[in-house]
């Protein structure tokens, strides 16, 4: 499972976003289609570019949606690999914990 | 299956990359944008360059990796294909295909034009337009050595600042300095094989941090709609400079094991050219690899698994190499992989077509013929059958009569899908075509452009074989002496560049291929002079433009002033008319002075039947082939006219047609028949004419499977070929432009040499 997800709009991403996550979050990012999402990725360890692949899709789907897409919790590690292979989420980041 | 059969089939898989790459440049030059168009062109040599690579090609394989760098310059916009880069491009296009047949037949290749062409490649590679002697400056392609080795530790101090994310731009202005660490721009574009056989693109990255110092930049513009994606799709790419002491090679080694599954450039950078907003790379990437929780885990982990991919892809690699090359239904499937991976956006697109293309296999040729010939013996047979059923037959109602119709039919639907078989679309020589057209404009200095229409038409292979060399001949003809030099063009108020059109279409039942030019036309007078001068013709002969047109096809005549390499030593068009009657064609020319000529080929589709009407002269039957005969009628005593000793003319709704009488001019009977007791066959010759040919009676018309005389017995005058008849008798098949030609008072015998010989090419 990619979140240990409550209730739709909260999404907590799982510590390893690999190859076999991609297709998983795709689906549970399907099932929050159309509110707003916030994503806790706090404990994130490795993410695959796959994953980022979904995650930006999705971003340009809620914001078409007008609807939110935040990160509110990022880990280290999610947020290095991101600048790593060059894609930039600052504008995904909850207001408080932008840098 | 042994590696020779493995390296035919890819010898064969390059004859289609080749004639991929080829239309792909082409429709560029014709201004073509689509990056899909791109795309296809680079896959083209660098699939090319993969089987290469397999087969230890080497020369092929360093010309198709600097042709490839050329192009990913084009296709990452970096290089505007401009008809000048494209003229280039094209020029590599040949070598590459020389080289592939150097590399199958052996022999050699113009080393000259092969290096020359590199030089100018790199040049372009670089961003220098193309100049033509660009020859000084260093090669991108070969990594200079590292200038200070001992300098090498990549890992940069790492920021202080934690989060990375510091807004500063890289900047060039450091190459100035004195000891300098070289930039490399790579482009790295991962196909979705390389994710799913387990390497992952965020972690070749990180290696390649390792190299040096590294500004990235993202393309995401190929991700598609969220709701459209496939999560196991590939649709990032990335554009990357990496400022390092080391070379290319160590950049490379990164790719290693990845190098298969995707997309990789990399190159030196120009030093000024930063358009892209490329973001800096800290170079602190120990969250990564080393976090806190599970440092070693990870490690480990990491290490592990970038082994196991790289035994599975080192083994999935190979495997791919063979496989590719032995099945061609992989190979449908792989280009459907590919173009998802190529333009996410065209995806659903390409793989429909891909799909829709088809399976196919490859089979001998030897094979088909056998079955053709076959089915050939098949029909006769049934012909045989049903005459024999039919005479026996007094009732005439049995049910036998009704089976046998139905078989007839299922017999000739064989015959059809037999001959469908070998049918094949003209592409190919079409597209040997352009080749010529750019070597001899280069080489008189003109510049034209070839537009093809109607490639996919399908004919006979036998055709398709045979027709290239007088296609070529008439190619070259067009460009040497049919379009005028630009200045010409220029005063003659058109445009510089000149055109040539090729053309081919199916016409009741044949093909007809047409070859346009919009040049100066043919010069009349120049050609009858020519013609005077050269005994064709009488000096007073009175000839309309049409006839005189038509005098290029006589024996030993050239209208060029001076005698080029390229065509005019007067044995061009005569050979072309002649190749063309062996293929049971006809070409007939039309030319409008100040605008261009057209020359018209009519062929058969097929060498191995032929739609026939059985006629009765002299009590011989005789096959006309239905092609030739414009209609049929029944001549009456008043439209007979006599003049001369012994010629005929028959009165046709006001025009005269001379009559031939068929039984004396293959000599069946010693004098003239009655005309009115025969049947007048209106036929049309080449050139034009029409003639009456005179036989006994008509018997009905049929599909006759030629049978060739020459092989079997020998070469008859007038006759072109046998068939046999439902009866088992033979039945000849008659040469009409042989015998039209004997009723202008020359002789048969003659005129042999020239006839038309269809039976070179029939089956046994």
């Amino acid at each position: 499972m990619a979140g240990k997800k409550a209730e739709k709009g909260n999404l907590k991403l799982v510590a390893v976003l690999d190859l076999n996550e991609a297709s998983v979050l795709h689906g549970q990012l399907m099932n929050a289609r159309g509110h707003d999402v916030t994503i806790d990725a706090s404990e994130v360890q490795r993410v695959g570019v796959q994953c980022v692949q979904v995650l930006m899709a999705a971003a340009k789907a809620w914001e078409e949606d007008k609807k939110t897409f935040v990160f509110e919790k990022v880990s280290d590690a999610f947020r290095k690999t991101m600048q790593l292979i060059g894609i930039n989420i600052d504008h995904l980041l909850a207001k408080e914990i932008r840098q | 299956m042994d590696m020779n059969e493995i390296k035919e089939i890819f010898f064969q898989e390059c004859e289609e990359q080749l004639a991929e790459l080829e239309s792909g440049l082409l429709k560029l030059n014709d201004g073509d944008r689509d990056p899909e168009t791109v795309n296809a062109v680079f896959r083209a040599v660098h699939s090319i360059k993969g089987g290469a690579g397999a087969f230890g090609l080497d020369d092929l394989v360093s010309f198709a990796h600097v042709f490839e760098t050329t192009l990913d310059c084009v296709r990452s916009n970096k290089l505007e294909p401009t008809q000048d880069v494209l003229k280039v491009m094209l020029k590599s296009a040949d070598v590459l295909a020389d080289l592939v047949s150097a590399s199958r037949d052996g022999g050699g290749v113009d080393e000259g034009r092969s290096r020359g062409l590199v030089k100018e490649l790199e040049a372009l590679a670089r961003g220098e337009l193309p100049t033509g002697g660009a020859a000084e400056a260093p090669k991108p392609a070969a990594p200079k050595p590292a200038p200070a080795p001992a300098a090498a530790a990549p890992a940069a101090p790492a920021p202080t600042d934690e989060s990375g994310f510091q807004p500063v731009p890289f900047s060039f202005d450091d190459e100035e300095e004195t000891i300098v660490p070289s930039v490399y721009e790579v482009t790295f574009k991962p196909r979705r094989e390389l994710y799913a056989k387990g390497n992952e693109a965020a972690l070749l990255l990180r290696d390649l941090t390792r190299v040096g110092e590294m500004s990235i930049n993202c393309d995401t513009e190929t991700l598609p709609h969220f709701d459209k994606m496939d999560p196991e799709g590939a649709y990032f790419s990335w554009k990357i400079s990496v400022k390092t002491e080391k070379g290319e090679q160590d950049i490379r080694s990164v790719f290693e094991f990845a190098e298969w599954d995707c997309d990789l450039d990399v190159k030196l950078a120009e030093t000024t050219d930063e358009e892209l907003p490329m973001v800096p790379v800290p170079f602190d990437l120990s969250a990564l690899d080393d976090d806190s929780a599970s440092e070693e885990d990870a490690a480990e982990d990491a290490a592990s698994i970038q082994a196991a991919a790289a035994e599975a892809v080192a083994a999935a690699e190979t495997a791919t190499n063979v496989s590719k090359m032995a099945a061609a239904a992989s190979r449908v499937e792989k280009k459907e992989s590919q173009a998802a991976a190529a333009a996410a956006a065209a995806a659903a697109n390409a793989a429909n077509a891909a799909n829709s293309a088809g399976q196919t296999i490859r089979v001998d040729l030897d094979r088909v013929d056998r079955l053709i010939n076959l089915v050939g013996e098949l029909v006769i047979n049934q012909a045989m059958l049903s005459q024999s059923v039919i005479e026996n037959d007094t009732t005439g109602t049995s049910s036998i009569n009704m089976g046998l119709e139905e078989l007839q039919q299922l017999t000739r639907e064989i015959q059809d899908s037999v001959m469908a078989i070998r049918a094949q679309p003209v592409k190919p020589v079409f597209q040997r075509m352009s080749r010529i057209v750019r070597e001899v404009a280069d080489m008189v200095g003109k510049s034209i452009r070839l537009v093809t229409e109607g490639e996919n038409t399908e004919v006979d292979k036998t055709v398709i074989d045979k027709l290239a060399e007088p296609l070529t001949h008439m190619i070259r003809n067009a460009v040497d002496h049919g379009i005028e030099s630009p200045e010409k063009r220029e005063a003659a108020g058109k445009n510089p560049e000149g055109t040539v059109k090729l053309t081919a279409k199916h016409r009741s039942g044949r093909i007809v291929i047409e070859l346009v030019d919009d040049g100066a036309g043919i010069n009349r007078e120049k050609v009858r002079q020519k013609a005077i001068d050269n005994d064709l013709i009488p000096a007073d002969a009175n000839l309309s433009d049409e006839e005189i047109d038509n005098l290029i096809f006589m024996p030993g005549f050239s209208t060029a002033d001076k005698i080029s390499d390229i065509s005019g030593r007067g044995v061009g068009m005569d050979v072309v008319k002649r190749s063309i009657q062996a293929l049971g064609g006809r070409i007939s020319i039309s030319s409008r002075p100040g605008l261009g000529s057209t020359f018209t080929m009519s062929l058969p589709l097929t060498l191995a039947v032929l739609d026939g009407m059985v006629v009765t002269v002299a009590g011989q039957t005789l096959v006309v082939p239905l092609t030739a005969i414009v209609e049929t009628l029944q001549p009456e005593a008043s439209s007979i006219h006599s003049f001369g000793a012994n010629q005929r003319l028959i009165s046709i709704r006001n025009s005269f047609c001379p009559l031939v009488d068929v039984g004396r001019i293959l000599n069946f009977r010693g004098t003239q028949a009655n005309p009115v007791e025969g049947v007048a066959l209106l036929v049309e010759s080449e050139g034009g004419g029409q003639r009456a040919l005179m036989v006994d009676a008509i018997q009905g018309q049929r599909q006759v499977v030629i049978k060739s005389l020459e092989a079997n017995y020998t070469h008859v005058p007038g006759i072109a070929a046998a068939t046999i008849l439902g009866d088992g008798r033979v039945a000849l098949i008659l040469d009409v432009d042989a015998v039209v030609a004997a009723s202008r008072g020359q002789s048969l015998k003659q005129e042999s040499s020239l006839k038309s010989d269809m039976s070179l090419a029939a089956a046994g």
